[in-house]
């Protein structure tokens, strides 16, 4: 129980702390890029792409592929790495808690922001495709946006794992983040089904995730995922067992480096 | 003097710490009771490491250390210990009051008794008028006080101060002077590092002694001194005839040098013996040239520079 009143109590002051730093400005200023995006969209795309293809592209590929992973993973290292840089996490591992609890607090804090973040930000996309004209066949399918906040909160909550992992264990986790985004994710995560290797990235699992709440339609099948020719609703798998296992893997290892390191006396790569 | 086997509340046992090939710490021994204990050492000596090692930030290569008979490793421990680190950072835009309350939610209190018990931590360091306003408009001094706040706000038996003279003024220094020997007098070990000699020695019951990473010596500065009768050292003697004295002292080899003012000489001693023993026959002698021995290298300064040359 005090581990658990300990994990929240550092959960609420990082929250706290989050939302006094300057940088979540931009977040703000990405987010409002994208709605921009949105409505520029909504305005000037060619008549065949009707709302539910431009919001399923523009919120896959904008917010899915683009901001969560960065914003998330930027946001998770600042808050993990940002006091073992500075060494003002010599107060909290002074204090009578785990710093497992210090760890997982840091983490469900940093999740929840940015989760909400590009929840709100990815409905607020739906508006933005919207509002210009009606590009909608019927009324607007107003039942994507659950779905795509669920889906892009799920994937912030699995990037900042991977953050707080790297965050823990490097000397300079955003480059590693860079290196885990740009080199493994966006190289292996648009390779075919038959290659499952695609499972440990982030990108492939939430893609799915899509596919099956979606359902699909061939054409807006291929737009999301270029590289698989002849998508069929069988190849979904189990994405959330995937997300998942990503996450309990990536705090697993955090946790385990976190518990163990002298941050004093690490020697440098 | 030692701590009693019973009363120790901080103790270091055979302290060995390595990082890679470099050694920070060699087979330190040391016991703090409800004491004022003082750090003295160069930089680079040993002390930070010494004080991280007492609050489980780094863990022993070899020996160990206890809080209270625990291992500082322990959560425990860790409520007993409070730390006050040589550290420039803190959390900048938050107030002094609200970072010192989280600390305290940390220690298992509730949102508002840390809130109170933060905003009586810091009135009574003189933090009052300044505790809402956040941390990064604070002055050097004012964040020493919060530092300070943190580390006895919730009450611990044994407190560890790197350098807590660090950027206050004249009158700050003399408060937290005061502060220090009130922690004493409660019953709680107190461990001080400082590069103000002086000042520690006024503040002090014992001094470590740390160079290289060994502990040379422990005692309070007079036993300190008396282990160093042979080593160099400068004596001040009052006399009615200062010329008559000095002239009798350079007949002595151990004397190495001679400076004679209106009433009194200053005597370089070179530490070998049989000085005092000729030095009390002058005085015992009829003329009376000797009024009044003042050591003049009696301080903690002093004794430092003779141990590590």
């Amino acid at each position: 129980m005090y581990y658990l009143r300990s994990t929240f109590a550092v959960a609420q002051q990082t929250f706290l702390l989050l939302l006094r730093n300057r940088l979540l400005w931009l977040l703000l200023l990405a987010e409002l890029a994208c709605l921009a995006i949105g409505v520029v969209a909504g305005t000037f795309a060619p008549p065949r792409e009707d709302g539910r293809a431009l919001y399923v592209q523009l919120g896959y590929w904008l917010f899915c592929f683009v901001l969560a992973p960065w914003v998330s993973m930027f946001f998770a290292i600042q808050v993990v790495h940002g006091d073992i840089e500075d060494r003002t996490f010599q107060y909290l591992f002074l204090r009578p808690v785990r710093r497992s609890a210090l760890l997982l607090g840091k983490w469900l804090a940093v999740a929840a922001l940015c989760g909400a973040a590009l929840a709100l930000g990815v409905a607020l996309l739906f508006v933005a495709i919207t509002l210009p004209g009606s590009r909608w066949i019927g009324t607007p399918e107003w039942q994507l946006v659950p779905v795509f906040a669920g889906t892009t909160a799920a994937a912030a909550v699995a990037y900042t794992a991977i953050a707080t992992w790297f965050a823990a264990r490097f000397r300079r986790p955003l480059v590693w983040a860079a290196m885990f985004l740009v080199g493994l994710q966006h190289a292996i995560a648009f390779l075919p089904a038959q290659a499952s290797l695609r499972v440990i990235t982030v990108a492939d699992p939430v893609r799915r995730i899509l596919y099956r709440s979606l359902d699909l339609e061939p054409r807006l099948a291929r737009d999301l995922w270029p590289t698989e020719r002849e998508w069929r609703p069988e190849l979904v798998g189990q994405p959330e067992l995937n997300l998942l296992l990503i996450v309990v893997i990536s705090l697993a290892l955090g946790l385990w480096v976190y518990c163990r390191s002298e941050y004093d006396s690490r020697p440098r790569e | 003097m030692t701590a009693d086997g019973d009363s120790v509340l901080l103790a270091f046992a055979n302290v060995s710490k390595w990082y890679g090939q470099v050694s920070a710490l060699m087979d330190v021994t040391l016991a703090c009771g409800a004491e004022v204990v003082g750090l003295v050492g160069r930089n680079g000596a040993g002390k930070s490491t010494l004080m991280k090692l007492a609050c489980g930030l780094l863990t022993p290569s070899q020996g160990a250390v206890t809080v209270c008979g625990l291992s500082p490793a322990r959560p425990a421990a860790r409520a007993l210990l409070g730390f006050c680190p040589e550290l420039e950072r803190l959390y900048e835009r938050v107030s002094g009051r609200q970072f010192v309350a989280w600390m305290l939610r940390l220690h298992g209190r509730s949102g508002r008794a840390a809130w109170a018990r933060a905003g009586e931590v810091l009135e009574q360091l003189g933090l009052g008028q300044h505790m809402h306003r956040r941390i990064g408009e604070y002055s050097k001094g004012m964040r020493q006080r919060v530092r300070l706040a943190q580390a006895l706000a919730h009450g611990p038996r044994v407190v560890l101060l790197d350098e807590p003279m660090t950027g206050l003024d004249p009158v700050a220094r003399h408060e937290m002077a005061e502060h220090i020997h009130a922690l004493a007098r409660t019953g709680v070990g107190v461990l001080v590092s400082s590069h103000v000699l002086h000042e520690l020695e006024a503040m002090v019951d014992r001094v470590a002694l740390i160079h290289q990473g060994r502990l040379l010596a422990e005692g309070t500065v007079h036993e300190l001194r008396g282990q160093l009768r042979g080593q160099p050292h400068r004596l001040r003697l009052r006399s009615v005839a200062p010329r008559e004295l000095a002239a009798a002292l350079l007949g002595f080899e151990q004397v190495a040098s001679v400076g004679v003012t209106a009433d009194a000489i200053e005597v370089g001693v070179t530490g070998e013996p049989g000085f005092y023993g000729a030095l009390t026959a002058l005085a015992a002698e009829p003329r009376g040239l000797v009024d009044e021995v003042v050591p003049l290298d009696d301080s903690l300064a002093s004794v430092f520079g003779y141990l590590v040359g």
